[in-house]
Order: structure tokens, then C-alpha cells, then sequence
């Protein structure tokens, strides 16, 4: 982990003119409110998941097994390397090195994009091998394919937003004191992983 | 060694150290000011907390049901 | 600090410093305008085409109802007009009206602030809101939703093909508000005039204040179970089909963990409004300003914790019910402060009954009485007995159309003349207001009765023992018809016939007031400093920096274009 010695000086004072700092703060706002409503939306379906599980017909319904741990923690740790790459992207550009940053970022879109093939295969394995399926499953199938469904939409939509951000930090679009693009795209990527890390635990664990 | 196996062991290793690099940012950003650093200690504490869970899980203390239930 | 901070921010180069040059084509001006102003008047014309709509339903269902056997519509239409009416009135008229309509033009102006924080953000709310309008009401085309506003699973899961529009429909009207909410809750934080600190704002901002969160939480959770409900109608995705394992008891948790929320986003703009209103025209200081303030915020945090008191009937364990009746009764608190405030801000002080005034008068006491009922739904004992009846269409109709359409109808009234720049006729509006007031007490007062006697809500025909009951509410809702037809002709007349306004024809203190009508594209020349909270009618105007608005000075430079 050759990014970990990055040095830490948190007590810098971006200097930036006003109209910029004040756009941030409403962007900033603006951003952390969507995401409270986002944690709204996948709170909401957990919460259908949970009541279905507990007022059903027992659970795992009968003829379904249990979902493969082993894999799925494996998977996780694709996902949450990636938060941690990310937290170093941000931190690297805060502090100017860019290189670095640029192969932070670079890991983490790899990362996410392979979160993505793991959830692929195991989709396919549940699919075919098990004959899981979204809708003729009951409320398992209902429940973790909307859930890591929605989660992997996340994802996904992310892997593309690091992507703009990393074709957008290549022309310059951000500078030194000026990269609220890239705090938004890190507070979104963290969000999608601490999201995994309560889906991971209601699906696989309990 | 069979697959099982070596996605366990990848997992809890991986665990370690997204434990230990989340724990040691997270000890580095602890008296960064802004409202968005506020959420980023949360997000990193939970990121913490993930690797605790994964390493359970990889271990296999946690999630560890009897085969083909 | 909060004025320290904020003082110094708009020193120079800021936000409010930075002003867009006017759109001058008609299209960027009047359709797809990112000016606050034009947006809050397109929802109100929005909204108000699809209240007309709705209301037209309405009226189906009164005629319908005329007698015992029916005979206007067949009983699965009778069921689609009022379901449709019913989410109509709820999703495109009440809340686009109060929050988009009146909360867009008017705490922007409130809080001295040039836009919202988002504007295009505003403006794509709004544009998502006409066509789920349309795609509700063109459910019909399709068979339209049958089982009721709330849309209940089983029966929803059997609906019609237009059940799905519905979902598609409300999912839309949805993502606007969660839009909407996480705008005005980041203007509000941020954007307020230098020393408008948080005791300072006036009450309606206080109210849209406390709305936002709602309007971005509630409706998020709600886009969840209609997205599931939408999931199990077209791809048979098991929610809430029990045949499958499903629950339909879920969907009403999740319905109602939404839709009692929403009750709150239906009615504290409306409080904020009366708030605004009553002070004018009493010449008093409002009574008890922190206390309102503070409790609609306590009436929004309540409101997500009451939601199971629609559920009494659908099986709740016993150890839920009672918690859930007592947090419900709790609300009465806030909600008593807010009109206990009202009657002692009216108490002495010089009232002049304009149009506008008597709606808020007319508001306290209607609204008072609707939320009376609304304890004695409360009671578990007592809801076993009534739910499902016409007692609780009364209840529900006495706050929303004796509650917020009177708070819509004393707001248009009140902020007609900030919007045109003309006033509506007060000779009319008087009329209006004794039929409104009228033919909604005799529309829905009878219903209290006829819910006791046990007559079912929902039904296209019913026994004839209430038949001349229905037949005094139907003719009683027409003359409340009447009365908004006038109400409709006087704005449409006023608009270009009404007597000039002048800035500010009720000498009312907020800073809206204190700028020219219609206000100007950048709406302060400079922005102003508050020094006070707005209703001492003793003191002089607590603002520095409106010595030019209403000269010929020019207004502030559009920023270097970019």
C-alpha cells in the first residue's frame, strides 16, 4: 500500500474567491441531502425485506438454500478496497499529487467495475444453478434481487461518474483548491459501500 | 485448498487491511473541519466496521450455516 | 455569529452578487424559466387546471350520490373517479400549490434572496410535474385505479392496467417534490440576507422550512412502495400478494410511513400562511413567534412517528396501537399552540376583514374543527367504530378543504397582488368566501352524522335511509362549486382588470412587500440587512438597503457572461 505515506497537512486554507465558495456550500448541501434520501429509499426497501422475513412463511423459504458466504465476502472486500482507494484519490489530489491520485482512481473504478462482474456471477450461479429467480421466488428472490439490484444500479452509476470525473481531471477541469466534483464523487462512492456493508450483513449473515 | 477456501481467506486477509487503512484515515481526518469531512469520518468508521464483518464472515463466525439448509 | 458570517459573505462577489443576465425570448422568460418567481406561478396554473379537474370529479361523485340507487356512472367508474380525485387532489393540486406554487414565489422574496439555490434544479421540477399530472388523469384511458387514493394491495394487485400509470404517475410527482424539498431546505440554510438569522425569518419560511424535509424523506420512502407495487403489478415481483409470501399489511406501513407525513406537508404551509395573514390585518405582533416557529417543527417530527393510526383496522398487534394513539394525541399539542397563538394575535388587535382575512379567520375555525375529529379518529376504540365510514371523509375534508384550500384561497388572495401587480375584487371575493364557507360546512358537516349511522365510505350506491342526507351534501357542494367559479372568474378578470396594487397594498412588514409589484427579475436592487423579526407594527421596518427599490434606480449589473 504505497499510498498510505501520504502525508497529512489538514490545517491548509484553500484559497479561492467567494462566488466559488459559496456555490460550494449550497453544492455541497444540496449533495449530502440527495444522499439522505437515497439512504431514505434503500432504508425503505430494507425495511419491507425485514417485515417480509419476519411475518412470512419462515426463511429461507423451503426448497431455497442459503446464499454463498464465501464468495459474497470476498466480493465485499472488492468493494470496500475500493472505498479505501478512493478516500487516497481524494487525499492525494487534496495534497497535489496527482499521479497518484490519477492511479487511486484508477483502482478504484477497476475495483468497482470487478464488485460488478462478482455480483454478475453470482447472479448467474443463483439464476441457473439454483433457479432463483426475481420473480418466482417469493419475497427471497423479490427482496435480494431488488435490493442488490438497486445497490448494483449504485455501482454502476458510479463506475461511470468516477470515470467522467477521471476524463474531466485529465482536461484540467479541476484545479488544486477547486475539485468539488471529486468530494461529491467520493462522498458517493463511500455511500455506496456503506450501503453494501448493511446489505451484506441482512443477506449473507443473518 | 479448495475454492471455499481461498475466497475465505482472501476475504479476511482484505478485511485486515481495509480494517487498518480505514482505522488509520480515519485517525488522520479526525480534526478535519467541514461539514463534508464530518460524513467522511462516519463513512470511513462504517468502512471500519465493514472490515470487522467481512473478517468474521471470512473467518467463519458469522454467516456460518449448516451446507445446503 | 450566524449575522457576522454572513454580513461579511455578502461584502462583495458572492452568490448574491452574482447575477444572471434577464432572458429576454419568450420561451426562456415565461416556459422554461429558471427565475423562482415564473416557476411558483407555472405550478400555480398547473396545479389549478388539475384542481379544476379534480373537482369536476368531485362533482361526479356528489351528483352520483344524489340518490340511493346511483344512476350517473356504473360502480367500477364510480371507483375510478374517486380514487382518481382523491390522489389528484392530494399529489397534483394541495401540495404542487402550497410548496411548489406559494413556496417558490413567495420565501425566496422572504428571505431576501435572488433565487433558490438550484434554479435549474427548480426548473426541472417543475417540468416533471405537468406530465405526471397527465398521466394520471390519462390512467382513465386505461381503466383507471379503482381502489381508492391509498391503493390498497390486494386490490390494487387486480386493478386496472391505469394502476401502474398511477404508480408510474405518483413515482413522478414524487421525485419533483424530493427535488423540491432538498432545494428550498439549502436555500433556507443558506441563502437568507445578511442578519436574517433563524428568529428573524418570518413564519411561512419557518413553515417551508419544516415542509422540506418532509417533502425529501417521506416521499423518498413512499417512491419505494410505489416502485414495489409497480414491480409486483407488471413483473409479478413479490411484495404484497400473500398468496406468494407477500404482505399487503407492508404496503400500508409503507404507504402511511409517506402519506401521514404528507398530511403535515398538506397543512404547515398553509399555517405559515395564516401566520403571515393574520398579523397584517390585526396590526399586532404575531402572538407567540417562536412558539409557532418551533412548533411546526415539532409537528413535522411527530408526524413520522404516528403513521400505524391509519392501521387500527388492519390487524396491528395491541402492544403498537397504544404508543401509536398517544404519539397521535401529542400532535394536538403543537397544532393547539399554533391556534391558541392565531386567536390571541386576533385578540385586541385593529382588524380589518379583507378577502384574505376572513379566509384566515375562516381557516382557524374550520381547521380547528377538523382537527378536533381528527383526536377522536385517535382513539383506538373510537376509529374501530368509524373507520371506513363517512366520518372519516368529513375529518379528512374538513382539514383539507376547510384547512389548506382555505390556506391556498386566503394566499392567493393575500399574494395576488404581489404576483400581477393588480388586486382581486374584494366585493366578489366576500361573496366567495360566505358561499365557500357555506357550501363546504354544509357539504361536509352532515357527513359527521351519516359516518356515525354507519354509512361505508366508497360506495357508488347506498341504503336509502341516508338518501336525503346526501342530497343536502350534494346540493350544499354545489353551491361551494359555485363559489370557486367565482372565485376562478375574479382571478382571470383581475388579472388584467383589477385596480393597480402599488407595492404594498396591506402594509404588511415582510420584505416581499417592500419591492415593487410584480417584483423585478433580480428582486432586490440591493440585497437588504434585517435587524428584527418582521411583525412589530410599532417600530419602523427592520431593513437597511431598500432606499432604492422602489425609485427609478437602476438594478444591480448582470455578472460577466460565461
Amino acid at each position: 500500500m504505497a499510498v498510505a505515506s501520504v502525508s497529512y497537512d489538514t490545517h491548509e486554507e484553500p484559497v479561492v474567491d467567494r462566488l466559488y465558495a459559496e456555490t460550494r456550500d449550497l453544492r455541497l448541501q444540496g449533495f449530502l441531502l440527495f444522499l439522505v434520501s437515497d439512504v431514505v429509499l434503500f432504508s425503505s426497501f430494507i425495511f419491507a425485506y425485514l417485515y417480509l422475513r419476519n411475518t412470512g412463511q419462515g426463511f429461507p423459504p423451503p426448497g431455497i438454500g442459503r446464499l454463498d458466504v464465501a464468495f459474497a465476502a470476498f466480493n465485499s472486500m472488492v468493494l470496500f478496497g475500493s472505498g479505501c482507494t478512493m478516500h487516497y484519490a481524494l487525499e492525494n489530489w487534496k495534497h497535489g499529487n496527482f499521479n497518484r491520485y490519477a492511479t487511486c482512481l484508477i483502482a478504484t473504478i477497476i475495483l468497482g467495475a470487478m464488485f460488478l462482474g462478482g455480483q454478475g456471477y453470482e447472479y448467474t450461479s443463483l439464476i441457473v444453478r439454483d433457479h432463483v429467480t426475481w420473480s418466482g421466488s417469493g419475497i427471497f428472490g423479490a427482496s435480494f434481487f431488488t435490493l442488490t439490484g438497486m445497490h448494483g444500479l449504485h455501482v454502476f452509476l458510479g463506475v461511470c461518474y468516477l470515470t467522467v470525473l477521471l476524463l474531466q481531471s485529465a482536461h484540467g477541469v479541476y484545479t488544486k483548491q477547486k475539485f468539488f466534483g471529486l468530494t461529491a464523487g467520493t462522498l458517493y462512492w463511500h455511500f455506496v459501500d456503506v450501503i453494501w456493508v448493511v446489505l451484506f450483513s441482512i443477506f449473507y449473515l443473518i | 485448498m479448495n475454492i471455499v477456501m481461498i475466497e475465505r481467506t482472501v476475504a479476511a486477509v482484505g478485511a485486515v487491511i481495509v480494517f487498518v487503512v480505514a482505522a488509520l484515515a480515519l485517525k488522520h481526518e479526525w480534526k478535519t473541519p467541514g461539514i463534508e469531512n464530518q460524513v467522511f469520518k462516519i463513512m470511513l468508521g462504517l468502512l471500519a466496521l465493514g472490515g470487522i464483518i467481512a473478517f468474521l464472515a471470512g473467518i467463519g463466525v458469522l454467516g456460518n450455516f449448516a451446507k445446503g439448509a | 455569529m450566524q449575522t457576522h458570517d454572513q454580513t461579511e459573505l455578502h461584502d462583495g462577489g458572492g452568490v448574491a452578487d452574482h447575477i444572471h443576465p434577464e432572458p429576454q425570448t419568450f420561451v426562456r422568460k415565461y416556459i422554461f424559466s429558471i427565475d423562482h418567481k415564473i416557476i411558483g406561478i407555472q405550478y400555480l396554473i398547473t396545479g389549478s387546471v388539475f384542481f379544476v379537474l379534480a373537482g369536476l370529479l368531485a362533482e361526479v361523485i356528489r351528483t352520483q350520490l344524489m340518490h340511493a340507487n346511483g344512476g350517473v356512472v356504473d360502480a367500477n367508474t364510480y371507483n375510478e373517479i374517486y380514487s382518481v380525485h382523491g390522489s389528484a387532489m392530494v399529489w397534483l393540486v394541495v401540495i404542487p400549490l402550497l410548496t411548489g406554487g406559494f413556496g417558490n414565489f413567495v420565501f425566496p422574496l422572504q428571505i431576501g434572496a435572488r433565487d433558490v439555490a438550484f434554479p435549474w434544479l427548480n426548473m426541472l421540477s417543475f417540468w416533471i410535474f405537468p406530465p405526471a399530472g397527465l398521466m394520471l388523469f390519462g390512467s382513465f384511458l386505461m381503466g383507471a385505479p379503482a381502489a381508492g387514493w391509498t391503493e390498497y394491495p390486494p386490490m390494487s394487485l387486480q386493478g386496472q392496467a391505469g394502476t401502474s400509470m398511477w404508480c408510474a404517475a405518483i413515482f413522478l410527482v414524487g421525485v419533483s417534490s424530493t427535488l423540491t424539498g432538498i432545494n428550498f431546505l439549502v436555500t433556507i440554510l443558506k441563502m437568507r440576507a445578511p442578519g436574517m438569522t433563524f428568529t428573524r425569518m418570518p413564519l411561512f419560511v419557518w413553515a417551508q422550512f419544516a415542509t422540506a424535509p418532509l417533502l425529501m424523506i417521506a416521499t423518498t420512502a413512499l417512491a419505494a412502495a410505489l416502485a414495489a407495487l409497480f414491480m409486483e403489478r407488471q413483473f409479478g415481483v413479490p411484495f404484497f400478494d400473500p398468496t406468494k409470501g407477500g404482505s399487503p399489511v407492508l404496503w400500508q406501513h409503507m404507504f402511511w410511513f409517506y402519506s401521514h407525513p404528507a398530511v403535515y406537508i398538506m397543512i404547515l404551509p398553509a399555517f405559515g400562511m395564516i401566520s403571515e395573514i393574520l398579523p397584517t390585518f390585526s396590526r399586532k405582533p404575531i402572538f407567540g413567534y417562536k412558539m409557532i416557529a418551533f412548533s411546526s417543527v415539532a409537528i413535522a417530527l411527530l408526524g413520522f412517528t404516528v403513521w400505524a393510526h391509519h392501521m387500527f383496522t388492519s390487524g396491528l398487534a395491541p402492544f403498537l396501537q397504544l404508543p401509536f394513539m398517544i404519539m397521535t394525541m401529542l400532535i394536538a399539542i403543537p397544532t393547539g399552540i399554533k391556534i391558541f397563538s392565531w386567536v390571541t394575535t386576533l385578540w385586541g388587535g385593529k382588524i380589518r376583514f379583507t378577502t384574505a382575512m376572513l379566509f384566515a379567520v375562516g381557516f382557524i375555525a374550520t381547521f380547528t374543527f377538523g382537527g378536533i375529529t381528527g383526536i377522536f379518529l385517535s382513539a383506538v376504540p373510537f376509529d374501530l367504530h368509524a373507520h371506513g365510514t363517512y366520518f372519516i371523509v368529513a375529518h379528512l375534508h374538513y382539514v383539507l378543504v376547510g384547512g389548506s384550500l382555505m390556506g391556498i384561497l386566503a394566499g392567493t388572495f393575500f399574494w395576488f397582488p404581489k404576483m400581477t401587480g393588480r388586486m382581486m375584487n374584494e366585493k366578489l371575493g366576500k361573496w366567495t368566501f360566505w358561499l365557500f364557507l357555506i357550501g363546504m360546512n354544509g357539504a361536509f358537516l352532515p357527513m359527521h352524522y351519516q359516518g356515525l349511522l354507519g354509512m361505508p365510505r366508497r360506495v357508488a350506491t347506498y341504503d336509502p335511509q341516508f338518501q336525503t342526507i346526501n342530497q343536502i351534501e350534494s346540493i350544499f357542494s354545489y353551491v361551494m362549486t359555485f363559489a370557486l367559479l367565482l372565485f376562478f372568474g375574479n382571478l382571470l378578470y383581475s388579472i388584467r382588470n383589477g385596480k393597480k396594487a402599488g407595492s404594498n397594498p396591506w402594509g404588511a412588514r415582510t420584505l416581499e412587500w417592500q419591492i415593487p409589484s410584480p417584483p423585478h427579475y433580480y428582486n432586490f436592487k440591493h440585497v437588504p440587512t434585517v435587524f428584527a423579526a418582521p411583525y412589530d407594527f410599532a417600530e419602523p421596518l427592520p431593513y437597511t438597503g431598500l432606499e432604492e427599490e422602489l425609485t427609478d434606480a437602476p438594478g444591480p449589473q448582470p455578472a460577466s457572461v460565461h
